[in-house]
C-alpha cells in the first residue's frame, strides 16, 4: 500500500551546505501493517515519517501510496507528535474535531463519532476540559483520538509516547494496539525504545545515522494479541539483541 | 466564591499594609524635619490640594485620558495588521524591523515639537506621541505570539491542507492572544507616559500641562496630586485589560510559559 522507491533526502542548511538525511530508502508497507522505525538521533526517522505524510517533498525517488506518488497531504493520513499539540483554547471535543473542521467536513454526526471514540480511549467526562486540566498521557490520548477521527488509512506517529513517564508509557502501548487492531491501518510508529517497538510492530525497521539508511528489516514473530509478559519470551529478547548489535555496530563504524 | 475572595482579600493584605506604612513615614517626616510645601507635600497636603482643585483636576484628567485612549486604540489598530504582516514571511519582517527600530531609537520628546509645528497645536499630534511611544512592545510581543505557535501544529494545519489565511485565522491568530495581552497590557502602562511627554511640549489641557504650570507657580502639592491621577490612570487602564482577557479568553490568562516580550 505505501512503498519507498530509493528514496534520497537531501536538506539545504542555512549557510548553504546540502545534509544528506536519507540515502537510498526502499520500503513497502501492507495495508493495516503496524511497521516500527527505530534508530539513533539524527538517523532521518523524523524525516522519513514526513515524507509519507506529504509535508516534505523528496529529493529523489518517490513515496506512492495506493499506486499514486505523494506530492501533498493527503486527507487519509494522519499524524501524531511527541508532545501533544493541542489548540490551549479549545476544548477536549473541539482538539478532537479541529482537522475535521479544518478539512470542512465537520457535519452533525463528526461529534457523536468523537464522544464514542473518546469514550474508548477512556476519556469519557472529559469533552469540555481544556488541555492544561489534563495530565500528559491523557493529552497524548487526545491527540491519538484527533488522528483516528480522521478514520485514516495511514497513521504517522513520530515518538508519540516519548515524553510520557515509563508506566504510562506502557498502558499506552497496549492501549494504541487495541485501537488498532479494532480498525484496519497502517501505522509507522518512530521510537527510540527497541521494547516497545518490538512490542508494537509486525516489523522493525532499524535505521543508522548520517545519512540514514536501512541497516536491516526485523520480523517479530510473537503472536498477537501481544502483552508485556512476551518480554520474557526468547523472540523478544532475540529481536532486541539483534536490534541492538545493529544500532552499536553503526555507532562503532562511525567512529572508526 | 465566597471564601476565594476572602482568600484575595487576606493575601492583599501585606501590600495595603507597606503602602499605608510607608503614606505615614512619609506625613510623618515631613512635618518633623519641616520640609517645606513646595520641596515635597505631605500627603495630607496633596489630598488638601486635589479635593479644593477637584474640578480643575478633573478637567485635565479627562483631557489626559482622551489622549491616552486614542494614542491607545491607534496602537492596538495599527500594531496588530503590522506584526501580521512581520510575522507573515522573513521578508517582509527584514524590511519592516528595522524601520521600527529606528522608531524607537528616536526620543519621543525630542518629535514632539515638530510634529506640534507640522501637524498644528490640536490632539492630533499628541495622540501621534501616544502611539509612538505604546505601539513597540504590542508589536513585538505579537510577532513573537505569532511566531511562537509549535512547529507540530503548523504541520497539523498543513496535513488537513488548510491555506495560509486558514493558519493565521485558526491557528497563528489564537495562540497569539496570550502574546498580545501581554503586549497590551505594556502598551497602556506606557500610553499614559507618551500623553503626558506630549502634554509637556504642547497643550492647553491635560494632567502634563497641569503639573508644568503648577510647578511654575511652585503649587507643588497640585503637581503631586496630578501624578497621583496619573498613576490611578495607568493601574485602571492595566486592570482593564488584564480584565477584558479574563471574560473573553479565559483560557489564556493561566496559559503556561507566555511572558510578556518586551525589552
Amino acid at each position: 500500500m505505501i512503498r519507498l522507491e530509493n528514496v534520497n533526502k537531501t536538506f539545504r542548511g542555512r549557510d548553504g551546505t546540502a545534509v544528506e538525511a536519507l540515502r537510498d530508502i526502499s520500503l513497502d508497507i501492507a495495508a493495516g501493517e503496524f511497521v516500527a522505525i527505530v534508530g539513533a538521533s539524527g538517523c532521518g526517522k523524523s524525516t522519513l515519517l514526513r515524507l509519507v505524510a506529504g509535508l516534505v517533498p523528496t529529493s529523489s525517488g518517490q513515496v506512492m501510496l495506493d499506486n499514486a506518488p505523494v506530492t501533498e497531504p493527503r486527507t487519509d493520513t494522519a499524524m501524531v507528535f511527541q508532545a501533544a499539540t493541542l489548540l490551549p483554547w479549545a476544548d477536549v471535543l473541539r482538539n478532537v474535531t479541529f482537522p475535521i473542521r479544518l478539512m470542512h467536513q465537520h457535519d452533525t454526526k463528526t461529534d457523536d463519532k468523537a464522544r464514542a471514540l473518546l469514550a474508548t480511549a477512556g476519556l469519557s467526562g472529559f469533552e469540555t476540559k481544556l488541555p492544561r486540566e489534563l495530565s500528559g498521557g491523557m493529552q497524548q490520548r487526545v491527540a491519538i483520538c484527533r488522528a483516528l477521527l480522521q478514520e485514516p488509512r495511514v497513521l504517522l506517529m513520530d515518538e508519540p509516547f516519548g515524553a510520557l513517564d515509563a508506566l504510562t508509557r506502557e498502558e499506552m502501548s497496549l492501549e494504541l494496539l487495541r485501537l488498532w487492531s479494532a480498525r484496519k491501518m497502517a501505522v509507522i510508529f518512530v521510537t527510540h525504545s527497541i521494547s516497545e517497538a518490538i512490542l508494537l510492530a509486525d516489523r522493525v525497521v532499524v535505521m543508522s545515522p548520517r545519512p540514514g539508511r536501512i541497516a536491516d528489516i526485523i520480523n517479530i514473530a510473537l503472536p498477537r494479541p501481544r502483552s508485556f509478559e512476551q518480554e520474557g519470551t526468547e523472540e523478544f529478547q532475540r529481536c532486541a539483541a539483534r536490534i541492538r548489535a545493529l544500532i552499536f555496530k553503526g555507532r562503532d563504524a562511525n567512529a572508526a | 466564591m465566597q471564601p476565594d475572595r476572602k482568600a484575595r482579600l487576606i493575601a492583599s493584605l501585606p501590600a495595603w499594609g507597606a503602602t499605608i506604612a510607608l503614606l505615614l513615614i512619609w506625613e510623618i517626616s515631613v512635618h518633623v524635619f519641616q520640609i517645606r510645601e513646595f520641596i515635597l507635600p505631605a500627603p495630607s497636603a496633596i489630598w488638601e490640594a486635589c479635593v479644593s482643585a477637584w474640578p480643575n483636576l478633573l478637567r485635565h484628567t479627562l483631557a489626559t485620558l482622551g489622549t491616552v485612549l486614542m494614542g491607545f486604540f491607534a496602537s492596538v489598530i495599527i500594531s496588530l495588521p503590522l506584526a501580521m504582516l512581520i510575522a507573515s514571511s522573513p521578508t517582509t519582517s527584514a524590511a519592516i524591523y528595522p524601520l521600527l527600530v529606528i522608531t524607537q531609537s528616536i526620543p519621543k520628546v525630542a518629535l514632539a515639537p515638530i510634529l506640534i509645528v507640522a501637524l498644528g497645536a490640536n490632539e492630533m499630534p499628541r495622540i501621534i506621541v501616544t502611539f509612538l511611544v505604546a505601539f513597540f512592545p504590542l508589536v513585538v510581543s505579537s510577532v513573537a505570539g505569532l511566531l511562537a505557535v509549535p512547529p507540530e501544529l503548523i504541520e497539523l494545519g498543513r496535513a488537513c491542507r488548510a491555506g495560509r489565511f486558514q493558519e493565521l485565522l485558526r491557528i497563528r491568530l489564537p495562540f497569539a492572544v496570550p502574546f498580545v495581552f501581554g503586549g497590551l497590557k505594556v502598551a497602556a502602562a506606557l500610553s499614559v507616559v507618551g500623553a503626558v511627554v506630549a502634554e509637556f511640549v504642547g497643550a492647553d489641557a491635560g494632567l502634563g500641562y497641569l503639573i508644568q504650570t503648577s510647578m511654575a507657580f511652585f503649587r507643588t502639592p497640585l503637581a503631586f496630586g496630578a501624578v497621583v491621577m496619573l498613576a490611578l490612570m495607568g493601574i485602571v487602564l492595566f486592570q482593564a485589560v488584564a480584565l477584558t482577557e479574563r471574560l473573553l479568553f479565559p483560557w489564556s490568562s493561566s496559559v503556561e510559559g507566555t511572558t510578556t516580550a518586551t525589552s
